[in-house]
């Protein structure tokens, strides 16, 4: 066994139920681990016109080669596949321990092949594995799921990662749980595992990850931990989770920005302060395994339940629906989490649908009779428990934005929608619905237009959220606030050597900051690690990890390897995306947002970045990130660079790059002058 | 003088770093089956429950009494109860007899194992962030307890205390 490796990827082919096992060193080699494996597994096993929903898609569940360790947050789980939301990469990121556990039972990678011809749930138990019968587990909730599993093995100790109602109704924007308040929730993966007819995942491992030099792996752990606990930010992060930031930032008006809400302060008494709520219903702090944190609150409502639930969860059933009363927002979050859907996803189709509404382009005719006012009880619980059920027009709103679109533009005469398809007013990236945070800042539009996945949470410009954020002062004095926002734009001119790299109107420095995020935030995706820990909130660097892998594998790795193997990801993930048919012209946010300004909040009136802004921001990102300016495809030049040959002749084959000009070298860039990398370091 | 390991089950957010940094400590690998600290974990109602799990290091421990191989004793130098793993005959006898279910046998040793304190300087208290485990000299261990559980009452005596002189001044 290679130290911090189980070793082994464990392929399952649901349709004929045979098990296959490789050597993970084939994919880890190149790409070390966790999403870097996952997005090259995919690369290799699904063919470009794949229905997302059919068969031949293919679902990976990776961890990374800190995953189970004490290095701090190391208990994520990647999970990816074709996504039945944007029709592109699909992509989703757990907490928990199922990850870990996975490596105890001896698998660093898990493949789902094919489709099972009857409901089944995989039992691993370290080598032993298996495919079980789960009708009697049809329409359960998550946590009854896991808690049948858990008797059914008579197992106690076994990680559950299961679906709800929702993923098994194909909902496309389904989510796998594993522990309570852990989700993979955004892209649809759970409606991939329920296409597939797979209720759950169960794991449960007694063997060990073995480490190389335990004395210095101990040391670069704690020292890791250390720095995390001595953070500026850690004991608010402890204590509080993000309550503040979250809420500041709503305050702001950085969350919930949009038309919907131009203009309303719809809860001028506070209704919807998120840590009143915590103080009154708080059960516990929790968190993943391995993690210092506990970012997320435990709550218990009576009459209601317990749930756990952390950061974008607050703004979306609440403020993205303009609903203050958060007893009602419990509810709907945790139904969410028990059906297994998505709730930023549904919180946003909802809002589609009432923003159609209040402009007088859909009636209640056309929504079995709900009248889906603003905030409205009955509206929220009619649409989502219809959405999760598939019933009616939430049968129609489960098959994502585009689809309702069409299906709402077919029924309402073209005058009544201002000559426009309903879809313009959909908040969404290649119909992905968007987390509330607003697109109407340079920075986070840009996010939002190259990110992975097709939303900006990997590749978001963090301290332009707290200087927004910074601006309600919550929980904040006034030299606070102030200090938060030196602090933040310092770090922002340190990175880019731009003066105004803080200020959310100018462009300089922004695509720097965005191309730097994705590198950090990927190289904790690749270590199995949260990246929370990153320079997201906590500023772990590259050198953190390097030395737990040092130790932990017994050679040398660099903070400079893991970060060409973040960049080597995203051109693997890139290229894929580029085979789909995705370009320049799809990255990009809702044209509506062009040039118009945060609608409410301590920020109102602020920013607005313009389409000349963006696509500006999207020159110098792609010059930065090596993809060819007018198309956005990855340049030879740079696929030959990070050792992807064979990904620039698939292009090349497939017509996206043009044909290498002669004979090269593998390895060395060609001389230029074949057309497709000649002009990409300078911006237009 | 012997340090022991105190657990504050309220304290615990079931990270369970201490079982991991217990196992790479202990035998090089990550593993919380072998490791000698167990959080024991609860989710149902949507609650989360969690419990450490680990020697108490007893003062009359009926692991030791019960041992048919004379294998547990006690170490002179930090107090803990200590398997030694030639005479030991992983008949879990220990195991079964434990109060807390702290004791294991581990396959790959042959035998018992649990927790020694590090030799004095127990690692998971290193790594637990909440001071759910911490490491105190035996003899304060209660002092510290009462002292923490009083804190409370003591928050509480402030709280509802007369009026201190600025008010007395502002009522004038």
């Amino acid at each position: 066994m290679t130290s911090l490796y189980a070793g082994t990827i464990l392929w399952v082919d649901l349709t004929t139920g045979a098990v296959r096992r490789t050597p993970t060193e084939e994919y880890a080699a190149r790409f070390l681990g966790g999403r870097a494996v996952d997005a090259r597994l995919i690369y290799d096993n699904v063919a470009p016109g794949t229905d997302p929903l059919g068969p031949d898609n293919v679902i990976v569940f990776g961890t990374g080669p800190l995953s189970g360790t004490l290095f701090p947050g190391c208990s994520r789980l990647d999970v990816m596949a074709l996504s039945p939301v944007t029709g592109l990469l699909g992509n989703a990121n757990i907490g928990g321990d199922w990850g870990a556990e996975l490596k105890f039972a001896g698998y660093d990678h898990l493949v789902l092949t094919g489709s099972s011809p009857t409901p089944v749930y995989l039992n691993i138990r370290n080598e032993t594995v298996e495919l079980r019968d789960a009708t009697s587990l049809l329409g359960a909730a998550t946590s009854e799921t896991r808690r049948a599993i858990a008797d059914e093995l008579d197992s106690p100790d076994v990680k559950v990662l299961c679906i709800g109602p929702a993923g098994e109704n194909q909902v496309t924007y389904a989510s796998i749980h594993s522990n309570v308040g852990n989700s993979a929730a955004r892209t649809g993966m759970g409606a991939v595992l329920g296409s597939k007819n797979v209720k759950a995942l169960a794991v449960r491992g007694t063997g060990g990850i073995a480490i190389t030099d335990k004395e210095r792996f101990l040391e670069a752990c704690l020292a890791a931990h250390t720095f995390i606990r001595s953070h500026q930010d850690y004991e608010e992060a402890h204590t509080a989770g993000v309550m503040d930031g979250e809420y500041g930032f709503v305050l702001s008006g950085g969350e919930a920005s949009g038309d919907g809400h131009q203009g309303v302060d719809f809860d001028p008494e506070g209704k919807t302060d998120f840590r009143a709520f915590w103080k009154r219903y708080g059960y516990q702090r929790t968190g993943c395994m391995g993690c210092p944190v506990h970012c997320m609150e435990n709550l218990h409502v009576p009459g209601v339940g317990g749930a756990v639930v952390s950061c974008e969860m607050y703004p979306q059933l609440s403020w993205e629906v303009r609903n203050s009363d958060m007893r009602l927002w419990f509810e709907l979050v945790r139904f969410s989490q028990e059906q297994g859907v998505d709730n930023t996803s549904a919180a946003i189709v909802i809002q589609w649908v009432m923003e159609l509404y209040e402009k007088g382009i859909v009636d209640e005719t056309l929504l079995d009779g709900i009248v889906p006012v603003w905030g409205d009880r009955d509206a929220l619980w009619g649409l989502l428990k219809k959405i999760v059920a598939r019933e009616g027009i939430g049968d129609t709103l489960a098959q994502g934005l585009k689809a309702a679109a069409d299906h709402f533009d077919a029924l309402v005469p073209a005058e009544r929608r201002g000559g426009r398809s309903t879809y313009e007013l959909a908040m969404q990236v290649n119909n992905n619905p968007m987390y509330g945070i607003t697109d109407r800042v340079s920075s986070l539009a840009l996010g939002y237009a190259v990110g992975r996945r097709s939303d900006l949470i990997s590749d978001i410009d963090i301290p332009q959220f707290n200087i927004i954020a910074a601006s309600a002062q919550v929980g904040q004095t006034q030299e606070e606030a102030q200090h938060a926002i030196q602090f933040e734009t310092d770090r922002v001119i340190a990175l880019t050597g731009e003066e105004r790299a803080g200020d959310g109107d100018a462009l300089d420095g922004k695509a720097m900051i965005v191309h730097d995020m994705g590198i950090a935030t990927g190289i904790s995706d690749i270590a199995g690690s949260c990246k929370w820990h990153t320079k997201w909130f906590l500023d772990l660097s590259p050198e953190h990890y390097a030395a737990a892998l040092t130790a932990g594998l017994g050679r040398e790795v660099t903070a400079e390897e893991l970060r060409a193997v973040s960049l080597r990801m995203r051109s693997v993930e890139r290229a894929y995306e580029c085979r789909l048919g995705r370009r320049r012209e799809n990255d990009t946010i809702p044209r509506k947002e062009f040039g118009k300004p945060i609608s409410r909040g301590t920020a109102k009136g602020k920013y607005g970045v313009t389409e000349a802004q963006l696509e500006q921001l999207k020159d110098e990102y792609y010059a930065l990130r090596g993809w060819d300016l007018a198309t956005g495809v990855p340049t030879r030049a740079t696929l030959l660079e990070q050792g992807l040959d064979d990904i620039a002749r698939d292009l090349a084959a497939a017509g996206i790059l043009p044909a290498a000009a002669g004979p090269t070298t593998a390895g060395i860039a060609p001389a230029g002058g074949d057309g497709d990398g000649a002009d990409v370091v300078r911006p237009r | 003088m012997a340090t022991v390991l105190t657990v504050a089950a309220e304290k615990c957010t079931g990270c369970r770093l201490c079982e991991l940094a217990c196992s790479v400590r202990n035998y090089g690998e990550s593993n919380p089956v072998r490791a000698r600290v167990y959080v024991v974990r609860d989710e149902s109602e949507g609650l989360v429950g969690t419990v450490p799990v680990v020697c108490q290091q007893c003062v009359e421990p009926l692991c030791v009494e019960l041992c048919p191989a004379t294998a547990l004793s006690r170490s002179d130098e930090t107090g803990a109860v200590v398997v030694d793993t030639d005479r030991c005959l992983g008949c879990r006898s220990c195991v079964q007899v434990c109060p807390f279910g702290a004791p294991s046998v581990d396959r790959r040793l042959g035998a018992a194992q649990k927790c020694d304190l590090c030799d004095g300087d127990p690692t998971c208290v290193k790594f637990c962030p909440t001071g759910a485990l911490t490491a105190v000299p035996e003899d304060e261990e209660a002092l510290r307890l009462r002292r923490t559980r009083a804190s409370a009452y003591l928050a509480h005596l402030r709280d509802v205390a007369p009026a201190g002189s600025d008010d007395e001044e502002a009522s004038r």
